[in-house]
């Protein structure tokens, strides 16, 4: 039987990502006519707003920008994770466990300095989220639990642990009985950069270039990638594998909670039991499109929140959210998934000992 | 959802990642040169955008709220768009708020509470642009407003039609969040029963959601399966009707006339009616004479009202309930008129007294006949 496989490709194809790119963003917006067309609106009208309201101009930037932070930060600390072959899922409720570290520092620091009040909400944040990652981190690494499983249940416990402060110690006595957390001091609000752009995107970018210089460039970072892509070769240079789990894992929960506090003090008023908006679980997919590899995290954080600013927006044209949510996830693996087909090509395989080398098997 | 595929494989190049910046830009200077075509704002006329929690599909409480903007719009001719299924307390909110200023809408109407705190912001940053919140507790002087409806008027008339039909005695009410809101409508529901069945009792189970079909479904179900004949709800889905129409027992819906989704079960069900007070606002807003207030309409205002009653339902009830609706819209009876007693029988409110509004907004107790917990 001939089934189609992946194979890569000896010369990368002429023009490469670029060429890739484009050619993804044209299928996908073609395609997307279609459906647009199919729901009864105007592509062109549909497009230009789509672009406007994303990059068309410095405060669309701003607002891409804020939404690519979180996205970026959860991306990152998925890949962190990814680049040793771990899957942590659970970047949703790390992202609400560093919210909940940072709001209990604005709770007890309400009248400290603006910069020590962030900065140790920041630092909170970063405890909350590897606290939350610890208990799978260690039952992996300790015991072999499956990592996946038990990251993924702790987003329960978390969006009901806000949920608890939210409507029991948490509630604010002035809102009349209604769950809400009391407004953060106005001391604990990110700077921002230009238009509404805050100060989130130096901290996300800064973070995405340490991490990608740590995974890329040392010694950790290549015993990481050996012990992500075989166990065995790790174990056989005696490399840790244990405590290296450990760490990255830790590493990567505290990436997601800092995530958690960025989004505290960037954009919420106050702590909700949205803080997260769905970043971790978007998380997981910028983590895939970057390939896991930390430096592609921020390209593709960015392209991706200028989709969903973009997405959203043209809701505000009567596109409903499920066209909309569609349409998002044509140009996004449109655009990205095609910079696969830059390196690999598809081939129909008759014989299985191929001499091709496979895309599971680096 | 995402497959683990092997990442390894695929290194690339930071150089590559640069070009694909480029190309990026590239691709969206000349996306955004082709396609800015369209044209300016209208400027001066009167539109109004509504930002909604949920779908406009979910038959319940979004539903009610768009079933009012068309009607708005067909009373007041004014152009009228929407938003679904924007959370709460995220970015979003403030985003298409400022993506509908940005196309000239000069109305903004948010109908969910946890909208309050960023309406109540944009509306100090765009003072011409009338902002109005649904459910919530906060104004200013100029510009932002709130409105909500005395639901616990028909929430009352369809407890007594739910007392009148339950043979074991137990009624299950699934409810979204122990907030004033919600507890206000269980207890109003529950002196209802108690008007037509006085040892009826009513079991609460929260949800923690407002919408989410397959948990709603659950909680039914489990109320059900403790001897529950009929389940109410504060709730967005028809999830907990179908439950009901499965078992074979019967259903008070919400916000809506949800009798097609479950023929059988559906008793009643209080209902919204927010199409009169939206043209309303948006008729003050053309004409330049909008003032903020906090509206909390009733049932004599058309904004709440009762559905209409199944027609396998006794129709001696159905005239004590029309009685009982009469008396209501003409002033004479309250439904938290006491003596009322709460859950662990301490006395509330006195023979005769009639509940003032500020004690009904922050209710956070269970009358007596209630079994669940407020916390």
């Amino acid at each position: 039987m001939r089934r189609p496989r992946l194979s890569l490709r000896e010369q990368p194809l002429p023009g490469g990502q670029p060429l890739a790119f484009g050619t993804g963003l044209l299928i996908a917006l073609i395609v997307g006519t279609v459906l647009l067309l199919a729901a009864g609106h105007e592509p062109l009208k549909i497009y230009s707003r789509m672009f406007e309201a994303s990059l068309g101009d410095p405060d669309a930037w701003a607002v891409t920008i804020n939404r690519a932070v979180p996205l970026g930060l959860a991306g990152l600390a998925v890949a962190v994770a990814g680049s040793m072959g771990l899957w942590n899922i659970g970047a949703e409720g790390q992202i609400m466990a560093g919210a909940i570290a940072a709001a209990w520092v604005a709770r007890i620091g309400g009248d400290w300095p603006g910069i020590v009040l962030i900065t140790m909400m920041l630092i909170a944040a970063l405890g909350g989220g590897g606290i939350l990652a610890l208990g799978p981190a260690l039952a992996r690494a300790k015991l072999g639990v499956n990592e996946i499983i038990t990251t993924l249940m702790l987003n329960e416990v978390a969006i009901r642990l806000v949920q608890w402060l939210i409507h029991g110690p948490w509630k604010d006595p002035d809102s009349y009985n209604f769950p809400l957390a009391p407004m953060l001091p106005d001391q604990a609000r990110l700077p921002t950069l230009f238009s509404r752009a805050h100060f989130g995107l130096l901290i996300a970018a800064a973070v995405i270039v340490i991490a990608s210089v740590a995974v890329r460039y040392t010694a950790w970072g290549y015993e990481l990638r050996i012990a992500g892509s075989s166990e065995a070769t790790a174990r056989y240079s005696g490399i840790s594998l244990s405590k290296k789990v450990l760490t990255v894992l830790v590493l990567s929960g505290a990436i997601a909670g800092l995530a958690g506090g960025v989004e505290l003090t960037g954009t919420a008023d106050r702590l909700t039991e949205t803080i997260s908006n769905g970043f971790g679980f978007a998380g997981i997919i910028v983590a895939a499109l970057a390939l896991m590899r930390p430096s592609g995290v921020a390209v593709v954080a960015l392209l991706f929140g200028a989709v969903q600013i973009g997405g959203q927006s043209i809701q505000t044209l009567g596109v409903s959210s499920s066209v909309s949510t569609i349409l998002q996830a044509f140009v996004l693996f449109g655009a990205i998934g095609a910079g696969v087909f830059s390196r690999y090509r598809v081939v129909l395989d008759t014989d299985a000992r191929s001499t091709n080398r496979e895309l599971s098997d680096d | 959802m995402m497959r683990g595929f092997d990442v390894e494989t695929l290194r690339d190049r930071a150089v590559e990642m640069r070009r694909k910046i480029a190309a990026l830009l590239a691709v969206c200077i000349g996306l955004g040169f082709v396609l800015t075509s369209c044209g300016g704002d209208d400027g001066e006329d009167t539109k109004a955008a509504f930002v909604y929690v949920g779908p406009v599909g979910d038959a319940g409480w979004t539903y009610a709220h768009d079933e009012g903007r068309k009607y708005a719009e067909s009373e007041t001719g004014v152009e009228t768009a929407y938003v679904e299924a924007v959370p709460e307390g995220t970015a979003d909110f403030a985003n298409y708020v400022r993506d509908f200023i940005d196309q000239g809408y000069n109305v903004i109407i948010g109908t969910s509470f946890g909208y309050m705190d960023d309406m109540l912001s944009l509306a100090d940053e765009y003072p011409d642009v009338v902002f109005e919140h649904v459910s919530g507790y906060k104004m200013n002087e100029t510009n932002f407003g709130n409105t909500f409806g005395r639901m616990y008027e028909p929430r009352y008339l369809s407890g007594m039609v739910a007392g009148s039909a339950t043979s074991s005695g137990l009624i299950g009410y699934v409810a979204a969040f122990p907030i004033p809101e919600v507890i206000r409508g269980i207890n109003a529901f529950t002196l209802g029963v108690q008007a037509t069945n006085p040892s009826a009792q009513v079991e609460v189970i929260w949800t923690s959601t407002w919408f989410d079909p397959a948990v709603e479904g659950d909680s039914a179900q489990a109320l059900l399966d403790k001897g529950a004949d009929v389940i109410a709800m504060h709730q967005d889905s028809t999830a907990a009707g179908e439950k009901a129409e499965a078992a074979g027992a019967r259903w008070v819906s919400y916000n809506s006339d949800m009798s097609a989704f479950a023929p059988n079960a559906f008793l009643t069900a209080p209902v919204w009616n927010w199409g009169p007070r939206y043209a309303e606002i948006i008729n003050d807003a053309k004409a330049g004479n909008y003032s903020p207030s906090a509206y909390w309409g009733s049932m004599a205002e058309g904004i709440v009202d009762l559905a209409p009653i199944a027609s396998d339902v006794d129709q001696s009830v159905v005239d004590m309930v029309m009685d009982a609706k009469a008396a209501i819209i003409a002033g004479d009876l309250h439904p938290f008129t006491g003596p009322i007693n709460d859950q662990d029988g301490n006395q509330v409110l006195g023979a005769g007294e009639v509940m003032d509004d500020g004690s009904m907004l922050g209710m956070m107790f269970f009358v007596e006949g209630v079994i669940g917990s407020t916390g």
